[in-house]
């Protein structure tokens, strides 16, 4: 029975304006999607891998211990995901790199040592273009399909009831809940079949053309992308029935769901946003710079008055001078870490207020999988600070594996003087792991499920208890 | 006739349950996103005055010329709480002094700056509207011909001597009145709760009115195009679904797209590198006349000279952003007795060095700047005239030129910075600064920072905003008329 139901509601649908016009529509946006794409990408691509190279091969002519601390390995750099087609993420707004070893300061003859430094340069601030949003999977289904479920679905109660074939229907031996599962696959089918129809253009686009190639791994996140799709518009269309089902009339069905859409989906993360980012003030790129060069004259002046009479014991203000080196750069790191951790945070805690939007929902999601967006540039922060303390290490085991060196870090005369092979300091890496991605998605997902299981047995319990 | 139809279609428009919703809506959207948005230009006046005081005192602290580093800031605007435009965009920090002239591109932020902010799109009072407004003209709109035609009511009107534009006329004033009613209800709570926390000027109050008038043509407009879907077809299902695509075309889907697909960037990196070489040019050729300069007065490279005045003399370019820097700067407050004989000598480098510096930076501001006009402000103006083929864009430019905050508000504050920079260095050559003891060693007193020229920005007049403001509003103007007298045309000719 429910079949039969479902296959009224297709062919109702499918010679209907607005499947005609939702298809136009899908069709048009992510076959733009694919074709921009495959213009940036590679572009894209070919900067980060030059960057890269450029970055080893700097380092790979260095070959004194000293050299290698203080240099360091330069700036790090994000790998751009071949999934950027599925969520942009915001990416342009965010810096491809962490910066590191420009801040060596010079004191007499010391010289700090590398460290990471977190000042990003926003790519996008030369930027006078109007603002719009990246046309993106994130867009196509946050915005433009969740508006297409509305349009399929408004009517689907109260058409039926103005029109009095709910009555009809319901004078048949029908449960009324098979009524309603009828009309929700029906709606579903429908607009899923463009639907798919579309992402496979765009996928067939993107996955002939010679300059991306998608791993296994690539199509893995792909398909869950596509079933979080699926779900979010499961989420409206049962938004469409609940409220079809509750309202007498058409146009008022329709201008309820409008206006819920509107606020929703439009307003709410761009409202919410701005009111949570007042409530933590993180510490300011002027502050930061002020503390840091606080701490280190500290730290100098200390450290000056220690070393004023030792000029007859070398060694001794040698080791002092190392401790200095030392102290120097760590509390630079406590502080750097400090403050992105504080930027974090402020952003974190916008993101989860503007959760009660499923279109924000949805878009952390397609970033988490797609590996872009803050999560992902949280997580490559991470990376870039692991790596940066595999380094600090790998500089020490160098000089502890040497007897002959004197053992004192931070000087040249107290380092190992024997020459590094290249090839055997660390590289970094920047890499994406899926059950790590599935954790930050975690809490997304639950409440995509959430707020689909409140909606459907909304609308289950406003079908069955409704007069017709 | 037209007083009895609109009375009617009055009162049938303002029972309804979507005036109801579309009333409480606005108001909603309207009232709570003024008060956040009054919060955060309470905040970013906060930093731009912690910036003001920071940049004053830290150029009191400062003891000769040549070290003199100076900082203007850009206040926030206060009808960016309508649109917010390029206000929160580009720098707000501009560093003023003699050897650089600033561009548009030249700037940085004060404040607190988390730069993760950015993905947040910023909300203001005109995007509210471009939405809500849209939406509410073509829901008015959709069944106001065939709805009655679908009842059957359109043949008893017609019936009686009424002209057909007049039924028309009448729907369409009673429709607009009933709109005008949440718009303008909204906008003075907004105006409410913004007097009472923001100072805003006689002229302020104008450009609030010629936004209002904007947002009624963008209005209207959108009435007009549901009441075309509305007389073009003859059932209410298919013209609400017309209606409701054509919105998620226009509001949605257009302005997005457009900016994807367009990407007339040309070769960038070919024009910076003529740039580049043009610049390096006139760099060279300043660094030949000043060492040519020291060679006359017999001063060789790193001679006891250079090194007293510690003379660090930078004219690079920067091939990644096309910056180039001319920097004589010298930071010496005492100096030893055997320098003493070199002091005349220093006093004519400067005189002599310090003014070739200023025309040398004219003139590579001067290439600089076409350049990044030619990179940044092609594309978009390229996007905003694609963007005009939806009325978004019109309106959107309309009130960003009306607010101040468009791109040609922002070169209003840049000539300002320039023409600052101009008083300054006639300040440093009425104090004859350049040839001074002070522009290089503060043995003998620091420099006298109290007679300095301040800073003063005035937002350009009404009148200037209005006059750019108004191709658009005349765009906005003329689509209505046009789009009025074709629903005109189709009507009169359907049957009924």
């Amino acid at each position: 029975m429910i079949w039969h139901i479902t296959k009224r509601e297709l062919y109702d649908n499918l010679i209907s304006l607005r499947f005609a016009l939702a298809t136009f529509l899908l069709f048009g946006l992510m076959l733009t999607n694919a074709v921009v794409y495959l213009r940036e990408h590679p572009e894209r691509m070919q900067k980060y891998h030059d960057d890269v190279t450029e970055a080893q091969n700097e380092l790979s002519t260095r070959t004194h211990l000293y050299d290698i601390a203080v240099h360091g390995p330069g700036s790090l750099y994000k790998k751009p995901s071949v999934l950027q087609f599925c969520a942009e993420g915001g990416d342009v707004f965010l810096s491809d790199r962490v910066f590191g070893g420009f801040l060596h300061w010079q004191d007499g003859n010391l010289t700090g040592f590398w460290s990471t430094l977190y000042h990003y340069p926003n790519p996008d601030s030369k930027n006078i273009r109007p603002d719009t949003i990246k046309v993106d999977w994130g867009f196509v289904i946050g915005y433009v399909l969740s508006l297409i479920a509305i349009l399929f679905t408004f009517d689907s109660i109260s058409g039926d009831r103005e029109h009095g074939t709910l009555r009809l229907t319901l004078a048949n031996a029908i449960p009324r809940h098979t009524v309603l599962i009828g009309k929700f696959l029906g709606a579903l089918v429908s607009i899923s079949v463009p639907f798919t129809l579309a992402v496979l253009a765009n996928l067939l686009i993107i996955s002939t053309s010679s300059a991306v190639q998608l791993s296994t791994d690539a199509w893995s996140r792909l398909a869950i992308i596509f079933c979080i799709a699926i779900l979010y518009l499961c989420l409206f269309l049962a938004l469409g029935l609940l409220v079809s089902s509750l309202v007498q009339r058409n146009a008022a069905s329709l201008v309820i769901l409008l206006l819920t859409w509107v606020v929703f989906v439009v307003f709410m993360p761009s409202t919410l946003a701005p009111i949570t980012s007042g409530f933590s003030k993180p510490m300011g790129h002027y502050e930061y710079t002020q503390r840091r060069s606080k701490l280190h004259e500290q730290l100098k002046s200390e450290y000056e008055a220690r070393v004023q009479n030792m000029d007859a014991f070398p060694s001794k203000k040698m080791e002092l001078a190392g401790e200095f080196v030392m102290n120097d750069v760590a509390q630079r790191i406590n502080l750097g870490q400090e403050y992105v951790s504080q930027q974090h945070a402020q952003i974190q805690l916008m993101r989860s207020v503007t959760r009660i939007s499923p279109v924000a929902i949805v878009q952390h999601l397609f970033e988490s999988f797609a590996g872009s967006g803050f999560e992902r540039h949280r997580h490559f922060v991470e990376n870039v600070q692991r790596y940066a303390r595999e380094y600090r290490e790998f500089v020490m085991d160098m000089d502890r594996s040497d007897p002959d060196s004197p053992h004192i870090i931070g000087v040249r005369e107290g380092m190992s003087q024997k020459p590094v092979n290249p090839e055997s300091i660390p590289i970094f890496e920047d890499r994406l792991s899926l059950s790590h991605d599935f954790n930050a998605a975690a809490i997304d997902l639950f409440l995509l499920v959430l707020f689909l299981v409140v909606l459907l047995s909304g609308a289950y319990l406003a079908f069955v208890r409704i007069d017709v | 006739m037209l007083k009895t139809l609109i009375r009617r279609e009055l009162l049938n428009n303002l029972m309804t349950f979507r005036f109801a919703a579309v009333m409480l809506i606005t108001l909603l959207l309207v009232v709570a996103n003024t008060a956040v948005l009054i919060q955060d230009y309470e905040q970013r006046v906060e930093s731009y005055n912690d910036a003001v005081k920071i940049h004053y005192e830290g150029l009191r602290k400062v003891k000769t010329y040549s070290t003199m580093y100076l900082f203007v800031d850009r206040a926030p605007n206060p009808l960016s709480i309508f649109n917010v435009g390029l206000d929160k965009r580009l720098g707000n920090l501009i560093g003023i002094w003699h050897g650089f002239v600033p561009t548009l591109w030249d700037t940085e932020m004060h404040g607190t700056d988390n730069p993760f902010i950015a993905f947040f799109s910023s909300i203001d009072i005109v995007f509210i509207f471009e939405v809500v407004l849209s939406l509410m003209g073509l829901i008015f709109a959709y069944d106001a011909i065939a709805g009655e035609r679908e009842r059957g009511t359109l043949r008893l009107v017609l019936a009686q001597p009424v002209r057909r534009g007049q039924i028309l006329l009448a729907k369409y004033i009673s429709a607009m009145l009933c709109l005008l009613v949440p718009l303008i209800l909204s906008l003075l709570l907004a105006l409410l709760l913004l007097i009472r926390s923001i100072p805003l000027s006689p002229a302020d109050f104008f450009r609030i009115g010629s936004i209002v008038f904007a947002s009624f043509a963008y209005l209207s407009l959108f009435y007009l195009i549901g009441m075309l879907i509305s007389v073009a077809t003859r059932r209410t299902g298919t013209a609400l679904m017309l209606a409701m695509f054509v919105w998620g075309f226009l509001i949605l889907v257009y302005p997005n797209l457009i900016r994807a697909t367009i990407n007339p960037g040309g070769n960038i990196q070919e024009r910076v590198n003529t740039v580049n070489n043009q610049v390096q040019r006139i760099v060279d050729e300043y660094e030949r006349d000043r060492k040519k300069f020291l060679e006359n007065e017999g001063i060789a490279e790193g001679s006891r000279f250079h090194e007293v005045l510690g003379l660090y003399t930078q004219a690079s370019v920067d091939s990644a952003n096309m910056m180039s820097y001319i920097e004589n700067l010298t930071n010496i407050s005492e100096i030893p007795p055997d320098f003493e004989r070199y002091v005349s000598v220093a006093k004519r480098y400067f005189d002599f060095v310090e003014p070739l510096t200023i025309r040398t930076t004219e003139r590579v501001w001067f290439i600089r700047k076409q350049a990044l006009d030619d990179i940044f402000v092609r594309q978009a103006t390229m996007d905003r005239i694609l963007l005009r083929l939806s009325p978004v864009g019109m309106y959107d430019a309309a009130t960003q030129t009306l607010a101040g905050t468009d791109l040609l508000g922002l070169r209003d504050f840049f000539e300002a910075t320039r023409r600052y920079r101009k008083i300054v260095i006639d300040y440093f050559y009425a104090k004859r600064a350049f040839g001074s003891r002070e522009w290089f060693a503060a043995d003998k007193g620091a420099v006298d920072w109290s007679t300095f020229p301040e800073f003063v920005f005035e937002r350009s007049d009404f009148s200037v905003n209005a006059a750019r403001a108004l191709p658009d509003l005349f765009l906005l103007i003329i689509c209505n008329l046009v789009l009025f007298m074709g629903i005109l045309l189709i009507f009169t000719k359907s049957e009924v």
